[in-house]
């Protein structure tokens, strides 16, 4: 298969996302598999690099929360297509494993799942309790699992505070783990203040955060 | 004397909304207003005071009365509405500290969505409703009492799945129209209602539809309207609050109705002043949880100057105030409001 034909699936994957346009992706991701591109490498330069521009185009204000759940459904399709053909060299060192869950008294879930399907993406083994998940369950499941983060979050204000004492319990019993925390009601000083490691400002920041944390993985197999 | 001198609190809010001269900003809320330092001397948990009127109400006075509130306002959750649609609310009545009551499970789809005719009578609307009447009769006719309803978009996101409404948004935009259309009727109903139990001022409260979640011009076509609709059939005094990033829609805001728009921290309440001149009162622009919960005495004084000066009409919170805050900051946020002469 010659570089340019490559290269047109790959942006067609990456396109597809962009213009949350699920059946062009789904095309386009068994073409890639049909012709022979790498799962993993059809996954990062398309899929990933068209959530990248997804998030380029929150920041500026051409896209919205809206635009963003449609973009991680054209992208779960993809994900739907190729995960399964993923060789397990393929991803590297990259992988690792997250607790993710919205904090108890928080019933919103569309921030949790977005960063969700970014861990994944990214190789990760997501461990989702899903929302209004009791403080202490954050705990269990981390020690259950021995997952090097827990990311925790909450779309109001009246809900945020859980998190402080999340954090608290998590650290005691584990000093090392990695606790990232995102949602709409939150800034980094609150995040700092509840000694966090991560922080990610609403529901399209998560993405943000995790897009970067995937752009620095996808540089880092490119060196 | 002067003519402003002697106010009561309700005569301070009243002549605040009919832009009559005052003697001192008023300090009250549209947002939930009561704190845990007042639930427990009450000798209550906090999942009680959701749960009976009387609760509901002696929490609100004793909150008021406490720091010195201009009004009292009642209710505090976000699911009365939707409880008494038909669905489950979780009260958290077993696991103690601060956890507002949360909807157990939505509905799938907007289609699926009950609006019941009898909506007064179910879930704990009549404990709202008697909360009112039992604040207006407990209070005096010297304080004001407020109430708020969540406007249609944010309501919709309590009652359908949020993702399924978001997407629907884009995808298949009548669908949601019709939902919204029911849910503004429903909401009209029930804040009428309220305003018969005798409220002085009502918020509508539209926090999911800010500018941080979906655009200005999705706002402009399919949440405005309806906002309007809502706010045109309330008799004054009226108060529209959008939390989140409300700077790209505040003159939408302003064409809605409203006496006053509130807003939280994250507006430009100076350009907002500048967009919206004489045409609304502004409220807001604290930041609740910071300056109640984690600033100095010094920042919580200096803040409430900074927001008086860039614009200010009353001294209001741009959110719920968090129950478990440091007590001290209120009263000092209650004492800086006493030397705020309009």
């Amino acid at each position: 298969m010659s570089e340019e034909r490559k290269q047109e699936v790959l942006d067609r994957l990456k396109d597809g996302v962009i213009n949350y346009d699920e059946e062009a992706v789904k095309e386009a991701a068994e073409e890639a598999l049909e012709a022979g591109i790498d799962a993993y490498e059809a996954i990062m330069d398309g899929l990933t690099a068209g959530m990248v521009v997804v998030g380029d185009l929150y920041e500026k204000k051409d896209y919205f929360v809206p635009e963003l759940l449609m973009c991680a459904d054209a992208l779960y399709v993809g994900l739907g297509v190729l995960n399964p053909h993923i060789k397990q060299e393929s991803r590297g060192n990259t992988k690792g494993q997250v607790v993710i869950g919205t904090v108890q008294g928080d019933v919103h879930d569309v921030g949790k799942n977005l960063i969700k399907i970014m861990f994944e993406v990214a190789g990760f083994t997501v461990h989702d309790l899903g929302r209004d998940v009791p403080l202490e369950k954050f705990v269990e499941e981390q020690m259950k699992t021995d997952a090097e983060i827990v990311a925790i979050s909450a779309m109001m204000t009246t809900t945020m505070m859980g998190m402080q004492k999340a954090v608290e319990m998590i650290r005691e019993r584990n000093p090392n783990v990695g606790i990232m925390l995102g949602g709409a009601p939150l800034t980094q000083e609150v995040a700092s203040l509840f000694g966090a490691d991560g922080y990610a400002e609403s529901a399209g920041n998560a993405v943000q955060e995790a897009l970067k944390m995937l752009k620095n993985l996808r540089e880092m197999r490119k060196k | 004397m002067s003519q402003t001198a002697v106010l009561t609190p309700r005569e301070r809010i009243a002549r605040l909304f009919s832009r009559q001269p005052v003697d001192r900003m008023p300090f009250f809320s549209g947002q939930g207003m009561v704190t845990l330092p007042v639930i427990q001397s009450l000798g209550l948990k906090f999942s009680q005071i959701h749960l009976s009127a009387e609760a509901m109400a002696e929490a609100a006075r004793a909150t008021a009365e406490r720091y010195g509130f201009d009004a009292a306002l009642v209710p505090y959750d976000m699911c009365t509405v939707p409880e008494a649609m038909g669905l489950g609310a979780s009260f958290y009545e077993d696991t103690g500290g601060v956890l507002y009551p949360t909807i157990s499970t939505k509905w799938g789809s907007p289609e699926e969505v009950i609006v019941p005719g009898d909506v007064m009578e179910r879930g704990r609307l009549p404990i709202v409703s008697r909360a009112i009447s039992l604040l207006r009769q407990g209070l005096g006719p010297e304080h004001a009492v407020g109430t708020w309803l969540l406007g249609p978009y944010t309501l919709a996101g309590q009652v359908v799945e949020l993702d399924v409404l978001l997407k629907l948004t884009m995808k298949d935009r009548a669908r949601v129209e019709g939902l919204l259309d029911r849910l503004t009727g429903l909401i009209i109903h029930i804040g009428r209602a309220y305003q018969q139990q005798g409220v002085d001022y009502i918020s509508l409260r539209e926090m999911g539809a800010g500018s941080d979640i979906i655009s200005p011009r999705v706002f402009r076509d399919m949440v405005q309207p309806r906002l309007k609709r809502i706010l045109d059939s309330w008799r004054p005094p009226r108060v529209l609050h959008i939390c989140g990033a409300t700077d790209p829609i505040i003159g939408y805001m302003n064409e809605c109705g409203a006496e006053a728009l509130s807003m939280d921290h994250k507006n430009d309440l100076a350009e907002s002043q500048r967009k919206v001149g004489d045409s609304a009162l502004l409220f807001g622009n604290l930041d609740a949880y910071r300056l109640l919960g984690q600033a100095t005495l010094e920042e919580v004084r200096g803040k409430v100057l900074e927001s008086a000066r860039a614009g200010a009409d009353a001294v209001w919170p741009g959110c719920d105030i968090w129950p478990e805050l440091k007590e001290e900051n209120l009263f000092a946020l209650a004492e800086a409001v006493k030397g705020l002469h309009v």
